[in-house]
């Protein structure tokens, strides 16, 4: 009786520990992994780590572009429980249109989707409100927003980023890899109420590297504030002003006009007016070109600054055209008052000295028809003809800077060669990336250093009295050199060049040591006040000023200011490359440069070159003349250049250089 | 205690031994050691009494030293428990204090971001110049900026 009753316990035992081997068997081995997820999903939470994107700084350290964490809100419409309900409570919650909402959300559902944005970059309040709602069905993401503190600023160089925060444009762009982090997760285990006590980092959020322009923040204010002015002043369709240091090629402001807010997304059909005019803009220089022209003809002529040129009294009889120049006609002058002058018929002289395949060769070299390199994208490279694709009048055309097209980039880093002392660098803008210092790309010497001295010294007669720049382009304190240009707009409609400029000045100072070269263009100003020496010399001053002072570079001058008197006369002296065309010509010059002041009836500045300070002293002495002297040693450089009148009161200015 | 055997050897007791004559008395005397009846039973109980007052608790050193024995066993057991989960515990608690400290690190990180952001939209050039406008502030000229010499014994100007 007693063993029956034992073996019905030991099967009644048996068959429980069945039962619990079979439940422990289907919990562990069975269904292992759907339990452990299950009780992931009760216990853990993936927490996303957002990672900002990089920071943009100036050179100062001054924040540019700056990514803020932010929130965005979303639901699964499929598990929403009542559209109309969920409507009128989020739109409460998010200050949304009621209507509009339950619309979107009543299309996701229909439409089988299981995720809907129902606002993106929520504020901090409307996070509170939709956290306090504390249902289950809506979901908030963390993300991050692109801010821009200092509104347009600077916003064609820095460009902006879409709703992703994906580069669109300038730097964002151009660097987007690297700005952008990657975002990290970790996984939080989380008490019944949702408190974390462990986490476990599964994948470490990487920042975005940030990035330190070279630009100065002040300096890129002053110059878009500038530009803007003058673009106003003179009813300019654009404009754009490149500040940047010869010596090592760094950008110090990039302004371009018009101006817009990167902090606003961008409206449809607006890409254009979101320009960087003064890289992606080419435009045909005018008279700034005859730069080039004279820097290649010191190099393959024997060609100097006081060689005689003839201006053929302002007509240039051309195969097929007739060209004037637009101020009363020049005879023979010398090869600097050429260039001080802006004759347009003393440039194609030299230009004609310098022939087709050395001119071409010495454009090439001072980087026109390509793209500087420059980090942004949407550079152009300009326009520069094939040699083989060069006219009968094509030499004589670009000789004054026409059949030619550049960028206000391109034209920085030519005046850059002039200011260096021969050496072509590549304009760059990263000063640092991630804390460490850019170095910059070897620069390449493509004039000698003469050549470069020399050409320097007649740029600096252009903003000395009877120059085109003078005065509206002098600085106080500094000795500046540079070159104005007013180039006629064509029409390519009409195959006509039309009265509207391009006005430009570009110019470096000091003289002796220049610290900043500065290039100004304004497209599409109308009349005589909208030539570079009008319109474009005054921005040029303002921000050269500016510039000078910010980088703290010590004065060269004595500070004088010029007799106001002489100033009004002078305000009407400006250059111009016009050319009129025929319907069936393009790009055929006829005229040459404005009509300027009378010609000064003064004594020929002597030849002080190689003249020691005693020497220079006595020779100007006997001759009545004023000296200026500068520094100590053997003269190097005197303006107004040998062998030009002076005007009455001119003093002339010598530098000396041991 | 009352048993059964007592029961109804106390039940029989009145038939066996019946005094003839002895008066009854007033009020019966109660029987000490018989319990109050149940009630509607005929079932009577009785408490038997123990003597213990001769027994004398014994000396047991080895009983004590096995009791002392169970007590520092088990408080070995409870400090090797408390050891063994002290840590877990400690653990879990610091683990709170972690995430909580983490989370308000995130919180306060974003917050300095936030807070650089204003400072960068404070410090805007055109915000500074408008407010230097209003205080009648210029830019100064190139000739009124005035470099001071460094000198060596720690002098920042001179009157000259």
């Amino acid at each position: 009786m007693i063993e029956r009753r034992l073996t019905i316990l030991a099967a009644i035992l048996v068959l429980w520990g069945g039962a619990i081997f079979v439940k422990l068997l289907s919990l562990q081995v069975l269904h292992h992994r759907e339990y452990v997820q299950l009780a992931h999903n009760r216990e853990e939470l993936d927490v996303a780590i957002p990672a900002p994107r990089g920071t943009i700084f100036d050179r100062h350290g001054q924040p540019l572009a700056m990514s803020v964490p932010t929130e965005s809100v979303y639901v699964n419409p499929l598990k929403v429980p009542d559209l109309d309900v969920a409507s009128t409570i989020l739109s409460l919650a998010l200050h949304m249109d009621r209507q509009e909402l339950f619309g979107k959300l009543k299309w996701a559902s229909d439409t089988q989707r299981g995720f809907l944005w129902v606002k993106r970059k929520i504020t901090f309040e409307e996070g509170q409100s939709v956290r306090n709602l504390r249902l289950d069905w809506i979901q908030i993401q963390s993300e991050s927003q692109r801010h821009y503190p200092n509104g347009a600023l600077a916003a064609a160089l820095l460009g902006s980023v879409d709703f992703e925060e994906k580069g669109n444009a300038g730097i964002e762009r151009s660097f987007d890899s690297e700005l952008r982090g990657k975002p990290g997760r970790v996984r939080l285990l989380t008490d019944v109420n949702r408190r974390g006590i462990d986490s476990q980092m599964e994948m470490a959020p990487h920042a975005g590297t940030p990035l330190t322009l070279t630009i100065e923040e002040r300096l890129q204010f002053v110059a878009e504030r500038e530009i803007a002015t003058a673009v106003k002043a003179h009813e300019a369709l654009s404009g754009s002003v490149v500040v940047m240091n010869p010596q090592n090629g760094e950008i110090l402001a990039m302004a371009s006009y018009p101006p817009y807010d990167p902090n606003d997304p961008p409206q449809p059909g607006e890409k254009s007016a979101r320009q960087n005019h003064a890289l992606s803009v080419p435009f045909e220089p005018g008279s700034v070109f005859k730069v080039i022209t004279l820097s290649a003809a010191l190099e393959t002529t024997s060609l100097r600054p006081e060689s005689p040129i003839d201006c053929h009294g302002g007509v240039l009889r051309l195969p097929g055209r007739v060209i004037h120049d637009s101020h009363i006609g020049m005879g023979v002058v010398p090869m600097a008052t050429v260039l001080a002058k802006s004759s347009n018929i003393g440039a194609i002289e030299v230009g004609m000295r310098v022939g087709q395949p050395r001119m071409y060769d010495y454009v090439r070299k001072f980087g026109f028809g390509q793209k500087t390199g420059l980090e942004l994208p949407a550079e152009s490279g300009g326009k520069l003809r094939k040699l083989g694709q060069w006219g009968t009048t094509s030499l004589a055309s670009i000789s004054m800077g026409q059949e030619v097209s550049v960028t206000t980039v391109q034209l920085a880093r030519a005046a850059s060669v002039i200011a260096n002392g021969g050496l072509l660098i590549k304009p760059h803008i990263i000063f640092k990336r991630g804390g460490q210092a850019v170095q910059p790309p070897v620069p390449i010497r493509i004039v000698k250093p003469e050549t470069a001295i020399t050409m320097r010294q007649m740029m600096e007669g252009v903003v000395l009295p009877g120059g085109t720049g003078y005065p509206r382009a002098r600085l106080e304190g500094y000795s500046v050199g540079g070159k104005t240009g007013s180039a006629q707009i064509y029409d390519v409609a009409s195959r006509h060049y039309t009265h509207t400029y391009n006005g430009s000045f570009m110019g470096f100072a000091p003289l002796t040591n220049p610290a900043i070269v500065v290039v100004v263009t304004l497209n599409g100003t109308h009349g005589t006040a909208g030539f570079g020496g009008q319109a474009a010399a005054p921005v040029f001053h303002a921000v050269a000023t500016e510039a000078l002072r910010v980088m703290d570079v010590p004065r060269d001058l004595p500070d004088q200011t010029p007799p106001p008197a002489q100033l009004a006369k002078k305000a009407e002296v400006d250059d111009l490359s016009i050319a009129d065309i025929g319907s069936d010509q393009p790009n055929i010059l006829e005229e040459g440069d404005e009509e300027g002041e009378t010609a000064p009836a003064g004594p020929r500045v002597p030849n002080f070159r190689g003249m020691t300070m005693r020497a220079v002293l006595a020779t100007a002495a006997a001759q009545g003349l004023t000296i200026v002297p500068g520094g100590s040693g053997v003269a190097r450089m005197q303006s107004p250049p040998a062998g030009s009148l002076l005007h009455e009161g001119e003093r002339i200015r010598v530098q000396f250089v041991r | 205690m009352a048993t059964v055997p007592a029961y109804l050897k106390k039940t029989d007791e009145p038939a066996a031994a019946l005094p003839v004559h002895r008066p009854a008395p007033v009020r019966a005397e109660r029987n000490p050691y018989r319990l109050r009846a149940l009630p509607h039973e005929d079932v009577f109980f009785y408490s038997k009494k123990i003597d213990n007052s001769r027994l004398v608790r014994e000396a047991d050193p080895r009983g004590r030293s096995a009791c002392w024995s169970a007590i520092g066993a088990a408080g070995l057991v409870l400090v090797l428990l408390t050891g063994v989960l002290a840590p877990s515990v400690a653990n879990t608690l610091e683990g709170y204090k972690l995430e909580s400290l983490r989370a308000e690190q995130r919180r306060l990180l974003n917050e300095r971001q936030v807070l650089q952001l204003q400072e960068a939209e404070l410090l805007r050039p055109d915000r500074l110049e408008t407010l230097a406008k209003r205080q009648d502030l210029v830019t100064p000229a190139t000739d009124q900026v005035v470099h001071l010499e460094e000198k060596g014994d720690g002098a920042v100007a001179m009157v000259k």
